[in-house]
Order: structure tokens, then sequence, then C-alpha cells
């Protein structure tokens, strides 16, 4: 059973997801701006890095899914669930993460 | 900086998402801290990201390169954009090349020439106005808060999350596309590429050169192999 990280935790319970905000500001675009950097960054760090082969992720996403993100739809599962084996491997911490998120949250809302 | 702000979004642009998820927060650090772990370049992330949406030269990439060997065609490109896309295929008032949008929104091309101390990159900021006859669809990126709100006031930090670092005696000019005008970036061209083909200079104007947010380099085309670097320091090996 895969433990749960409070962090991705509390973004899953409070972050707005995609299908949400589509429908509240009438947006017929399927996917969030950031699904294809997301998809990138995936294939950044299988390819030439190895640091997190894409047959890997993806088994552990399977799995993660199924323990602890099931309620969350789709891209922004796969989303917690790689920053989860990224934190569960060792390639970033949770204080890393935290501390970057806040970080990037007072950056993106300055403007 | 100069903003080219005076323009007229009269028109029925489609609805964006005017806010911030704290998953579009995620997504960009951990993007943010494989990068400051050594573990892939902002370059090599753009690749990949570029390499999704397009896939072989555009017809402004064919564009810049004929200007690039063309003084005479360089010249009409500035003074007459829609004749000198007639040269790579494209019209822009008597066709729908794209086969979307309406002829009326493409009527005003322009093309921003960089120099050596002036760069050029485009955005739209009230929604996503984009050179698409010439430059197919526009990137998710454009058409974020993020991008169009923040371009406009600090471009250079904005372009430097591109991995695009200008120094400070480069003069940074935002054109701020609408309705009518849609703007297009000729880069400089690069150091390295004497005596290149057209082909050969077409394949290295990438779509993110033409917005502005990237400077063309002689090793790298659009639609080369993805490449990452080895991690600094790779987990588990």
């Amino acid at each position: 059973m895969s433990k749960s990280i409070p962090l991705l935790d509390k973004i899953g319970e409070e972050g707005r997801v995609w299908n949400d905000l589509r429908e509240e500001y009438g947006v017929e675009n399927p996917d969030p701006p950031w699904r294809v950097t997301l998809e990138s960054t995936c294939e950044a760090l299988n390819e030439g890095a190895c640091v997190l082969p894409s047959l890997a992720r993806r088994d552990e996403e399977d799995d993660l899914v199924d323990e602890l993100y099931s309620h969350i739809p789709h891209p922004e599962r796969q989303l917690l669930a790689l920053a989860h084996s990224m934190i569960i491997r060792g390639i970033m911490t949770e204080e890393d993460l935290a501390q970057h998120l806040k970080v990037v949250e007072k950056r993106l809302n300055a403007a | 900086m100069s903003n080219s702000d005076d323009h007229d979004h009269d028109h029925n642009a489609a609805p964006m998402v005017e806010e911030i998820s704290d998953f579009e927060v995620l997504e960009v650090a951990v993007r943010e801290l494989c990068i400051e772990k050594g573990i892939f370049t902002q370059d090599d992330h753009n690749q990949w990201t570029e390499y999704m949406h397009t896939l072989g030269p555009l017809p402004a990439g064919r564009l810049v390169a004929k200007a690039w060997l063309d003084d005479d065609y360089k010249q009409l490109c500035i003074d007459d954009p829609v004749k000198a896309s007639l040269a790579v295929g494209v019209d822009w008032v008597n066709s729908m090349p794209s086969k979307f949008g309406t002829p009326s929104d493409y009527c005003n091309p322009r093309i921003l020439v960089d120099e050596p101390k002036v760069k050029h990159v485009v955005v739209c900021t009230l929604c996503s106005c984009y050179p698409r006859p010439i430059l197919g669809q526009s990137p998710e990126w454009y058409r974020t808060p993020n991008y169009r709100r923040r371009m406009v006031r600090w471009p250079r930090q904005v372009l430097s999350e591109f991995g695009l670092q200008l120094p400070e005696d480069v003069e940074i000019r935002v054109a701020d596309s609408n309705q009518k005008t849609r703007y297009v970036v000729m880069p400089t061209r690069p150091e390295g590429t004497d005596g290149w083909s057209e082909d050969q200079l077409a394949e290295i104007v990438t779509r993110d050169c033409l917005i502005g947010v990237a400077m063309p380099r002689a090793d790298r085309k659009v639609d080369d192999k993805r490449h990452v670097h080895k991690a600094i320091h790779p987990y588990g090996h």
C-alpha cells in the first residue's frame, strides 16, 4: 500500500481540476494548458537522463491512482502521481516541493 | 521596452480560464525543480514541448529563411507581408489556408525584424490572437494568463523562463496582437550558417523563434531527435 504524501493530498483535495474550470469559464479545450508541458517533463525524465523510466513511472502511476488518487481526474492524477513517484524515489523531497510551490504560486499570481 | 498596445479587441474572443490552479502551479514547480537539480535543461524541455506541437518547417520559417538570403525579399516582408507570404504558399486575404477562422482575421500580418540590440516578442494580452495561417495553432502556454499578463510587464523575466537570457543592453519590444494585426518575429540569422541553403535555414527557424521566445541556432532543427543531457546526479545509477 502506498503511503500518502500530505502536501499532494492537500493539492488533490483543494486544487480546482480542469473540468470544473473549463465548465465555469465556458472553455472548450478538453486539456488544461499545462498538459503538454507535463508530458514533456515525463519524456525528459525518461530519455537520456533515465531518472524515471516511462514504464516504471506508468506502473507506479497505475498503483498510486488505484490506492490514493482514484477520485482525481486525468491529467491531474498523472501530475500528482509523477510528483509522488519523484518524492518516494528521492528525486526531490516534500520540503523541496513545498518551498518551491510557494515561490511559483507567488510568481504566477504576481501579475 | 515598448508595447504595441494600440489595438482593438472588439471581437468575440474564445473564452479563457482566468485563474491559476494549484495543479498548474504544481506542474511548474515539478518542472523547475528538475531543471534546478540538473536532471534536464529548460532547452531540453522546450524541445519536447515544441515537438509535440509542430513537426517539420513552418511556412513562416520558410519566409524567414528566404529573407535571410535575399535582401529584396526581406524588404518585401517588411513593406508588404501579405505579398511576401504568397511566396511561401500562404494567402492571408483570399483564402483560408488553415481551414479555420475567417479571412478577415488575417488581413494585416506584420513581420517584426530583430536586430542585434532589438528583440521582438509576440503576445496577445486579452485573448489569444495568433498568426495561424503561417504559424499553425498557438501553443497552450501562449493562451495562459501566466504568459499573457506577465510578458508585457516583465518580458525579460518571462523570456528567461524560456531559457532565453538577453543582455541588459538588448531592448525588448513586446507586440500585442489583435483581431486584424498578427505578428511574426524574424529573428537574426545565427552564426555558423554561412553558405546554407534555404531548406537548411528553414529547418532551424522553429515556432518559438517566430513567436520570439527563442533564438535560432545552427545546431537546433525543428524536427531534431529529442536530446536530453545526462543527469548530473542520476538517481539509482
